[in-house]
C-alpha cells in the first residue's frame, strides 16, 4: 500500500533544510566542494587530453608505426660486419613478401637533406625532405595549390617539389609559386603544389607547435638519393607504415624485425618506434592527474563528511524532544532512523547538485583561462555524484543511528 | 467490561544496587473499558514511573502488563512503539506538537506512521479536527494558536488511531482555569463516547471529575485500586 510515507519524508527533510538554511548550507558546503573538485579536476584533464587528441589527428592520426635508422657503432672503428651495414636502404624495400601486409593501409619513406635553397625573392639555407608515396596523408598534409607528385616523378626521382606555406610565401612572396623554377643544391626544381598551411596551438596564446610543418620543401625521396646524393644504395631516413588495425601493430613489428634483422645481417641497425604506444604513454601521466583529482575530492567529502556528522550530532541535542514526541506517538527507532537518513540524502542531493554546477563553472573559467576548448564526459559527472553519494550516505549513519536509539522516555524529558 | 488496562505486581528500579531507587513496588491496576481515571499523587510518588510504564514508554522492572488484552512485557522497541502508535492516544502538559508541521500534519502523524493511506488519513484527520472544534485551524501552524488551541490540536492527534485508551499527563497545567475547564469538559464528552480516559494530575478539583480516583504513595496505590 502507498501512503505516500516516502514523500511525507521528504517533505519534511526539505521544511527541516529549509528552516535550517545556516546549518544546511554549512553541512552542504563538504558536498558542494567535494564534488566540484572532483569534475573540475577530472574535466580539466579531460580538456588536455581532448586537445592532445586533437593534436593527434592533425598529427595524421597515431595508427603508425615508424623505422628509422639506428647507430650501433656507440664509439671506435666499427667493425667489418658493422660497416658493412649501411641502415635502411631502398633495397630493403624490395623483401617484404614474407610480411602480412593486409593491415597495411600505407607506406611512406622520408629522406632528410639540407641545401642551399635559392629563388628570385629569396636564398637561404633550408632543409629538404624527400617523400615516399603515401606520405603527404599519413603525416596529415593536404595540397592547397597545384598537384602532389605523381608515381612517375616519385619513382624516376624527377625534379618536382611541392612546398609548405611558409616556404611558398618566403621563396614566393606574391603567392604564384606553383609553376616556379626553385634552385635547391645546384639542380633546377619545377614547384608543382603547395601545402595547406598547418596551425595547432596548446592553449590559444601559445605558439603554432606546426610551425616548422609549413617550411617544408617536399622532393621526392629518389630526386635525393639519386641526384643530389648520388647514393645508389638509396638510404632513407625513415620509413612510416599506417596500420589502422591497432591489435595488428604487434605482430606486424615482430615480422618485420625479423625480416630486416635477417637483410641486415643480424645487426640491429635500425629501431621501431610505435606512435600510439608512445602517445599512449604521455597519456598516462594525465591519468596521474586523475588520481590526484580524485584524492583531492574524496579528501573534501571526508573533511566535509566529519563535519557533517558533527553539526548533525549537535543539531541532534536540539531534537531530542521532536524524535521523543514522535516515538510517544509511534515512530519506531526505524522510522526516526529513515527521517535523519532521508534529510542527509536530501542535503547531499542538493550539494552535489550545485557541485555539479560549480564544476563546471570552475572548469569553464579554468579552461578558458588556458585557451583550451572545454571537454566535459558524462562518467566525470557520474563519478563525482557517485562519491558524494557513497560519503553522503556513510557519514549520515552514525547520527542517525544515534538518534534511532533514543529512549522515548529520556527524550521526552529532554530539556 | 473487558479491562483495557491490567497490571501485576509491576516494580520499577532506578540504578545500581547500592543507590537503587524502588520508584514502584508491585503496582497493581485494572482499568476497564469506558473508564474515566485520575491519577494522583505528590511528585515522588512513582506516578509519572506508572505513568511511563502504562504509555509504554518505559519497562518494568517486574510483574506483568496487559493494554487491551495485549502482554506487553517482552516487546521489542518497534512492537511497543506500534502499541503506542495504534493502542495509547498521549496528551502532554506541553502540548508536544511538531512546530514545523501545520495542525492537520500533526494530527495525521500518527496515522502515517500507522501506514494510513493518504487520502483517509487526510478525512479522519479532519473528522478529529471537527471533533475538537479547529477545522478552520487545519492549515495553521501549531505556533500561531493559543495554548488552549493546542491542546484541542493534541488531543485530535491522540484521538487519530483510535487507541484503546487516552492518556493524559497534566492537560490542563499549562492553561488558564477557563480553558483548562473547556479541556476538562472535553475530556468528559469524550468519555461519554465511549473512550477510556486515564487523566494525570496533582490537582485534587480536577481528579474530583473522574469516575474514579487511583492514588499512588510510595511507589504503591494507596486508594483507588482493587477492592
Amino acid at each position: 500500500m502507498n501512503s505516500g510515507a516516502f514523500q511525507e519524508r521528504i517533505r519534511e527533510a526539505w521544511v527541516e533544510i529549509r528552516e535550517n538554511l545556516g546549518r544546511s548550507i554549512l553541512q552542504a558546503l563538504g558536498v558542494i566542494l567535494g564534488v566540484a573538485s572532483v569534475l573540475g579536476g577530472f574535466s580539466i584533464s579531460d580538456s588536455m587530453r581532448g586537445q592532445s587528441e586533437r593534436l593527434y589527428v592533425k598529427l595524421g592520426g597515431l595508427d603508425k608505426l615508424n623505422v628509422q635508422p639506428n647507430a650501433i657503432v656507440k664509439d671506435g672503428q666499427p667493425t667489418a660486419l658493422q660497416a658493412a651495414n649501411l641502415g635502411l636502404r631502398h633495397a630493403d624495400a624490395s623483401g617484404g613478401a614474407e610480411l602480412d601486409l593486409r593491415n597495411v593501409a600505407g607506406v611512406s619513406v622520408r629522406k632528410n637533406a639540407r641545401a642551399r635553397t635559392r629563388s628570385p625573392y629569396a636564398d637561404q639555407d633550408r632543409q629538404v625532405i624527400g617523400i615516399g608515396a603515401d606520405y603527404i596523408p599519413i603525416e596529415g598534409y593536404a595540397v592547397a595549390l597545384g598537384r602532389a607528385f605523381s608515381d612517375t616523378e616519385l619513382e624516376r626521382g624527377e625534379a618536382v617539389a611541392i612546398l609548405g606555406a611558409e616556404a611558398a610565401q618566403t621563396f614566393y612572396p606574391s603567392g604564384d609559386a606553383v609553376g616556379q623554377v626553385l634552385t635547391v643544391g645546384d639542380l633546377p626544381v619545377t614547384v608543382v603544389g603547395t601545402f595547406q598551411e598547418r596551425v595547432f596551438r596548446f592553449r590559444e596564446d601559445q605558439q603554432n607547435i606546426f610551425h616548422w610543418r609549413n617550411r617544408i620543401i617536399a622532393l621526392p625521396a629518389a630526386f635525393i638519393q639519386k641526384r643530389m646524393q648520388g647514393d645508389a644504395y638509396r638510404r632513407m631516413d625513415r620509413v612510416t607504415f599506417r596500420l589502422p588495425e591497432i591489435g595488428a601493430i604487434k605482430a606486424f613489428s615482430r615480422d618485420l624485425t625479423s625480416l630486416l634483422k635477417a637483410s641486415h645481417r643480424l645487426q640491429n641497425d635500425f629501431r621501431l618506434d610505435d606512435v600510439a604506444a608512445r602517445m599512449k604513454k604521455q597519456q598516462s601521466q594525465g591519468d596521474a592527474y586523475d588520481i590526484i583529482f580524485l584524492l583531492s575530492g574524496i579528501l573534501a567529502l571526508v573533511g566535509g563528511g566529519i563535519v557533517n556528522v558533527n553539526i548533525q550530532m549537535a543539531s541532534l541535542k536540539e531534537r531530542v524532544r521532536e524524535v521523543g514526541v514522535k516515538m510517544a506517538i509511534g515512530a519506531s527507532g526505524r522510522e526516526v532512523f529513515k527521517g535523519f537518513m532521508t534529510e542527509a540524502l536530501l542535503l547531499t542531493l542538493l550539494g552535489a547538485a550545485l557541485g555539479l554546477s560549480a564544476g563546471v563553472l570552475f572548469s569553464w573559467i579554468i579552461t578558458v583561462n588556458l585557451g583550451v576548448p572545454l571537454t566535459m564526459r558524462a562518467t566525470s559527472f557520474l563519478w563525482a555524484f557517485l562519491l558524494a553519494a557513497v560519503f553522503g550516505f556513510a557519514f549520515a549513519l552514525y547520527p542517525a543511528w544515534k538518534a534511532s536509539r533514543l529512549s522515548p522516555m529520556e527524550a521526552l524529558r529532554y530539556e | 467490561m473487558p479491562l483495557v488496562i491490567d497490571t501485576r505486581e509491576i516494580t520499577k528500579v532506578f540504578g545500581a544496587n547500592g543507590t537503587a531507587v524502588h520508584a514502584l513496588r508491585g503496582v497493581d491496576l485494572q482499568v476497564e473499558q469506558g473508564e474515566f481515571i485520575a491519577l494522583i499523587g505528590p511528585s515522588g510518588s512513582g506516578k509519572s514511573t506508572l505513568m511511563a510504564i502504562l504509555g509504554c514508554l518505559d519497562r518494568p522492572t517486574s510483574g506483568t502488563y496487559a493494554l487491551d488484552g495485549e502482554p506487553v512485557q517482552g516487546l521489542t522497541g518497534a512492537e511497543l512503539a506500534r502499541i503506542r502508535n495504534t493502542k495509547i492516544g498521549f496528551v502532554f502538559q506541553a502540548y508536544n506538537l511538531l512546530p514545523k508541521a501545520s495542525v492537520l500534519r500533526n494530527v495525521e502523524l500518527p496515522m502515517l506512521y500507522a501506514g494510513v493511506g493518504r487520502r483517509e488519513r487526510r478525512q479522519r484527520a479532519m473528522e478529529m479536527l471537527e471533533r475538537v472544534g479547529l477545522t478552520e485551524k487545519a492549515q495553521k501552524l501549531p505556533g500561531e494558536l493559543s495554548g488552549g488551541q493546542k491542546q484541542r490540536v493534541s488531543i485530535a492527534r491522540s484521538l487519530a488511531n483510535r487507541p484503546a485508551m487516552l492518556l493524559a499527563d497534566e492537560p490542563t497545567g499549562a492553561l488558564d482555569s477557563n480553558t483548562g475547564a473547556e479541556i476538562l469538559e472535553l475530556f468528559k464528552d469524550l468519555n461519554r463516547q465511549g473512550n477510556t480516559v486515564i487523566l494525570v494530575t496533582h490537582d485534587l478539583h480536577i481528579a474530583a471529575m473522574a469516575s474514579r480516583r487511583v492514588e499512588i504513595r510510595d511507589g504503591l496505590i494507596a486508594a483507588g485500586g482493587p477492592e
